[in-house]
């Protein structure tokens, strides 16, 4: 046993991220790590790593029990980690990255030995058989590169462990070849790998043991060979049946079609879908497939490279913010503060701020109107609040999101994108948005719902697109659907692009 | 029931006025006979003109969270400018409409630049400052133009309507009309939302871009009309005559944000601001103190004014 876990527990507050975890990792092993968002995998390796302290249990290493108080402790067992975002230093070289944090050669005790430096970064390549431009600095290096080039630093030391976190997110398949290569010649080595990941196809590829955590808590460690993507996905998610939906009231024309979309930042690949006059349309994908990104491309906020949009029967082109409020269509941000209010103003200045030129008459603004306006849309909406002159800042995350929803209703929008619309607010507000949506569906208006809570996805929407790596695959009808359907289709989805190449 | 005084609320939502007003009390205790009379409450008002006028501008620009650091030699240009036409013979009225109107399109390259590269406004204006800077140099000479100036261009800059100067009027007219602005109508909610939160502005349905070139273009043209009401004053226009006045500016802009408690920068605030400094360099000139002793407190005031608020604030 190269690292044991015992009991392991953090807490954040009353919550646990983590519970009572017991985690086994063998030498020379590649063991794969998943389980949805929240589950609680970049807590362990945090915890793993030095970077958080743990509440409860040990941690074993290579039998001993081992204190990990920071990085550097971690480092110093022979704990190496790669992380989904890359720490390099842009213009440093490889070189100079590798050395990050170690000490320098240096000759003399004072000038750095560069040669010395650089002779141990390529006893180390030629090790691991592989090659990288040394005198480039690092912002010119490939992706797999940069890759490579922190697991040299990695294997710098004596490392026994690598942990791997998303390493092929930002991979082409090319490239993500020649890391699997590495990956497999570290195994051979006698280096133990912990491979995180939601790429099934990879998990199956590479893995010897597959440990499977829910809600903070092992679920489950499989040998990789035993089992398949269905029973993988059934030990990630609690399985339950979408409450079976009256979908009596009838779906009238579509609202929104979109047809071959793509972002020109490339995030959205090919998204295809019709949202119906009285629908509300969920569109669910796992982190990483490009949900916000595709309702920021129709909306505008975010520049496509091709496909089409049709609103209201008529295409749309040319599409900006202000152009899809004047049609008829709101986006409802996921980052509220960043993107949704002005914390700093107040919650009349808020609300009205789609229609400034609706209240403004030769440019001066009809305070009596939008005065009456806020207020009724404060009672509408039950926003509790000291008065409509309140800023915003001082309101909880629930009477927030509700301003946003002061604001989108004002615009008297026909389609509603909503990306996570009930992101940290309160049970209370979270059932009055749902109802909120549902009644502005029955009044004859399309709802486009984002929510990366696939349970609250099954009990809103009528109908589920999966979205996978910025493609649109499959629409399911929302009756008597499981959450372990929905899931197997967004993994399968991965898999489908797979075997397809 | 004695309410009790809030005394930390007080000094944090209305130090800046205090401070304005104890400034005021110990000059009129200290010079009665020549601080705390009317006819220099009046040459205060006509001392500040130019400050407050040029400080408007600045007041929009940092509204929209940005910086036009080229206000100064905008200024200085629009002066030399005006002057030499009026040296020219061009009739009067176009001598104070031209400048701002060239102005105008300096400030919409200034805006252009910075959205459409999205590059920081710091840097961009102040290259901008330079550029116009050296133009302004070349156009002139390096010299001061006084000779050969009409009478009727001086007019603006020294003429009294009731006693009252009337750079003091156009300057509590500009004050009004960009209050109301500000205040009242659509342009100025954008700005401040703009100013509030860029993207949020954007997604719902504000053109930041356009805002954002106006700001800037409104911006030079009030600096350049400041710089015409001051060679109209002085009777000359110097190369550079107006840059003292960018720093000044931004004081009084940064002293204005502390007058209320949203802490946005804002007309009224940006007034009080430039009072504030204006009411100290009447003061300590007439008490004799030396130049260098009035840059001291100057600077003083200002840091010690957004510490005060600062701290108030981040105690809520």
């Amino acid at each position: 046993m190269i690292l044991e876990t015992k009991g392991l527990s953090k807490r954040f507050g009353q919550q646990y991220a983590l519970k009572n975890v017991n985690l086994k990792i063998l030498p020379g092993e590649i063991h794969g790590l998943i389980g949805e968002n929240g589950a609680g995998k970049s807590t362990l390796i945090k915890i793993l790593t030095g970077v958080y302290s743990r509440d409860e249990g040990q941690v074993l290493w290579e039998g001993q029990a081992v204190e990990l108080p920071n990085p550097h402790a971690s480092r110093r067992l022979g704990i190496n980690v790669i992380h989904q975002n890359r720490h390099l230093v842009p213009q440093f070289n490889a070189i100079e990255n590798v050395y990050l944090g170690l000490d320098y050669e240096k000759k003399a005790k004072v000038a750095i030995d560069w040669k010395k430096m650089r002779s141990e970064v390529e006893k180390i390549m030629e090790e691991l058989s592989i090659e990288v431009p040394l005198n480039v600095p690092a912002m010119y290096l490939t992706p797999p590169q940069k890759t490579l080039v922190e697991i040299i630093r990695g294997m710098m030391t004596d490392c026994k462990l690598f942990i791997l976190d998303e390493p092929t997110a930002s991979l082409t398949d090319k490239e993500t070849e020649i890391l699997f290569d590495l990956i497999m010649r570290l195994k051979q080595k006698g280096t133990s790998v912990l491979y995180v990941t939601h790429r099934m196809e990879e998990i199956f590829k590479l893995t010897d043991r597959i440990t499977v955590l829910k809600n903070g808590e092992l679920v489950s460690t499989v040998n990789t060979k035993e089992t398949d993507l269905a029973g993988l996905v059934a030990l990630m998610t609690d399985n339950w049946e979408s409450k079976k939906r009256v979908t009596d009231h009838k779906m009238g024309a579509d609202l929104l079609r979109v047809t071959g979309l793509a972002s020109a930042d490339g995030k959205v690949k090919d998204a295809s879908f019709a949202a119906r006059e009285g629908e509300i349309l969920g569109i669910f994908g796992l982190s990483g497939s490009g949900r916000t990104e595709l309702l920021e491309a129709i909306y505008g906020l975010r520049k496509s490279a091709r496909g089409e949009v049709m609103l209201n029967g008529q295409p749309y082109h040319r599409r900006t913010p202000r152009e899809s409020l004047k049609r008829g269509m709101v986006l409802i941000c996921e980052d509220r503060r960043g993107q949704a209010i002005v914390e700093s103003l107040s919650i009349r200045k808020n609300t009205v701020l789609s229609r400034l030129d609706h209240y403004a008459k030769a440019g001066v603004m009809d305070s009596k109107q939008e005065i009456s306006d806020t207020q009724d849309q404060i009672r509408a909406l039950d926003i509790k609040t000291k008065g409509i002159n309140q800023v915003v800042r001082e309101l909880s995350g629930g009477n927030q999101q509700k301003v946003v929803f002061a604001k989108a209703l004002l615009t008297e929008p026909k389609v509603f994108l909503c990306d996570e619309p009930t992101q940290g607010v309160d049970i209370r507000t979270r059932e009055e948005i749902h109802n909120l949506l549902r009644e502005k569906a029955e009044q004859g208006n399309a709802v486009v719902f984002v929510s990366s809570d696939l349970q609250e996805t099954l009990d809103v929407v009528d109908n589920i697109v999966i979205l996978t790596e910025g493609r649109t695959t499959r629409v399911l009808k929302n009756e008597n659907l499981t959450s372990e359907q929905v899931l197997a289709h967004c993994y399968a989805g991965t898999q489908a692009k797979e075997s397809s190449r | 029931m004695i309410k009790r005084v809030d005394y930390r609320n007080l000094t944090k939502s209305y130090g800046t006025i205090l401070a304005g007003i104890v400034v005021t009390v110990v000059f009129s205790i200290l010079r009665p006979d020549a601080f705390a009379t009317l006819a220099n409450l009046i040459n205060i008002t006509r001392q500040i003109s130019l400050l407050v006028v040029i400080a408007i501008g600045a007041t929009l620009v940092m509204s929209i969270e940005e910086f036009d650091l080229s206000v100064g030699a905008m200024a200085s240009l629009g002066g030399v400018l005006a002057a030499k036409m009026a040296v020219a013979g061009v009739p009067i009225f176009l001598c104070f409409l031209v400048p701002p109107i060239v102005a105008f399109g300096i400030g919409f390259v200034n805006g252009w630049i910075v959205t459409k590269f999205r590059v920081l406004s710091f840097i961009v204006t102040l290259a901008m400052s330079t550029i116009i800077g050296g133009f302004t140099f070349w156009f002139t000479g390096g010299a001061t133009v006084f000779q050969n100036i009409p009478r009727s261009f001086r007019y603006v800059g020294s003429t009294t309507v009731f006693g009252i100067p009337l750079l003091t009027i156009i300057m509590f007219a500009l004050v009004v009309l960009f209050w109301f602005i500000m205040k009242h109508t659509s342009f100025g909610r954008k700005l401040y939302a703009i100013g509030g939160n860029e993207v949020a502005a954007e997604v719902s349905g504000i053109n930041v871009r356009k805002y954002k070139i106006l700001t800037f273009s409104l911006c030079a043209s009030l600096a350049a009309f400041t710089g015409i009401l001051m060679s109209s004053r002085l009777g000359s226009a110097h190369p550079t005559g107006g840059d003292g006045l960018f720093l000044q500016s931004y004081a009084a802009v940064f002293l204005g944000r502390t007058v209320f408690k949203e802490g946005v920068p804002n007309i009224w605030g940006t007034f009080v601001g430039a009072a504030i400094l204006g009411i100290l360099a009447n003061g300590l000139t007439i008490m004799q103190v030396p130049t260098f002793l009035r840059d001291l407190l100057t600077g003083f005031i200002i840091i010690l004014a957004v510490i005060v608020q600062k701290v108030g604030r981040d105690r809520d």
